[in-house]
């Protein structure tokens, strides 16, 4: 079980700053949270998430980095489940 | 479900909102109940700008004073304080500041979080 950080754009400072320090972090990015998955420092993040439909909405495709993996909502719900959550959305 | 040790973080700013006032609610409501869950509330982000002495706590002050009287005190995150260039003296006299190193902590020691 890693620390799951659930991100959305308006929290995602104060997520970045734990990020940092933490080495057992995953991240999952959501709604317009998905924009960090376009270059911006994930700290010691293990995986990276972010919700398909929200990158696929907003034509962030090809700006996504190849190590996010993109997830639909029935995958986000087994990985929130198996995880402790840090809700930042 | 058996008693469970909760973080509760809080990130957004007072007023304007119910998220502050509610997640000190939500938090005084874990501590009841048959269970008795015991809790930490910690501020992050601009949930800072609450523990400012000159804070209104007309919504708040009695949840704060249940948890006080727990033996719970409300924390808040250094560096999310020096980001916002808010130095101690500024703060309410009841309120912990903890490293974000400290807040990592209870975050691996809690069974679970809840955010507002």
């Amino acid at each position: 079980m890693a620390n799951l950080y659930l991100i959305d754009r308006p929290f995602a400072e104060s997520a970045l700053g734990l990020l940092k320090q933490d080495a057992d972090a995953e991240v999952v990015l959501i709604q317009d949270g998905v924009y960090l998955g376009n270059g911006a420092s994930l700290g010691k993040a293990k995986r990276v998430y972010a919700v398909k439909r929200d990158v696929e909405r907003r034509g962030l495709g090809q700006f996504v980095g190849s190590s996010v993996k993109l997830i639909d909502y029935p995958e986000l719900v087994d990985i929130l489940f198996a995880n402790k959550v840090l809700n930042f959305a | 479900m058996a008693q469970r040790h909760i973080l509760f973080t809080i990130n957004r700013p007072p007023v304007g909102s119910v998220y502050f006032a509610e997640g000190l609610r939500a938090t005084v409501g874990a501590t009841a109940g048959t269970d008795e869950h015991t809790v930490d509330v910690l501020y992050l982000g601009d949930g800072v700008y609450f523990t400012l002495k000159g804070v209104d706590r007309t919504d708040t002050a009695k949840y704060i004073e249940t948890l006080t009287a727990a033996g719970r005190k409300l924390k808040v995150e250094q560096e999310s304080l020096d980001e916002r260039g808010i130095s101690k003296d500024a703060l309410a006299g009841d309120i912990e500041v903890i490293s974000r190193a400290a807040a990592l902590k209870l975050i691996a020691n809690a069974d679970f979080t809840a955010a507002f």
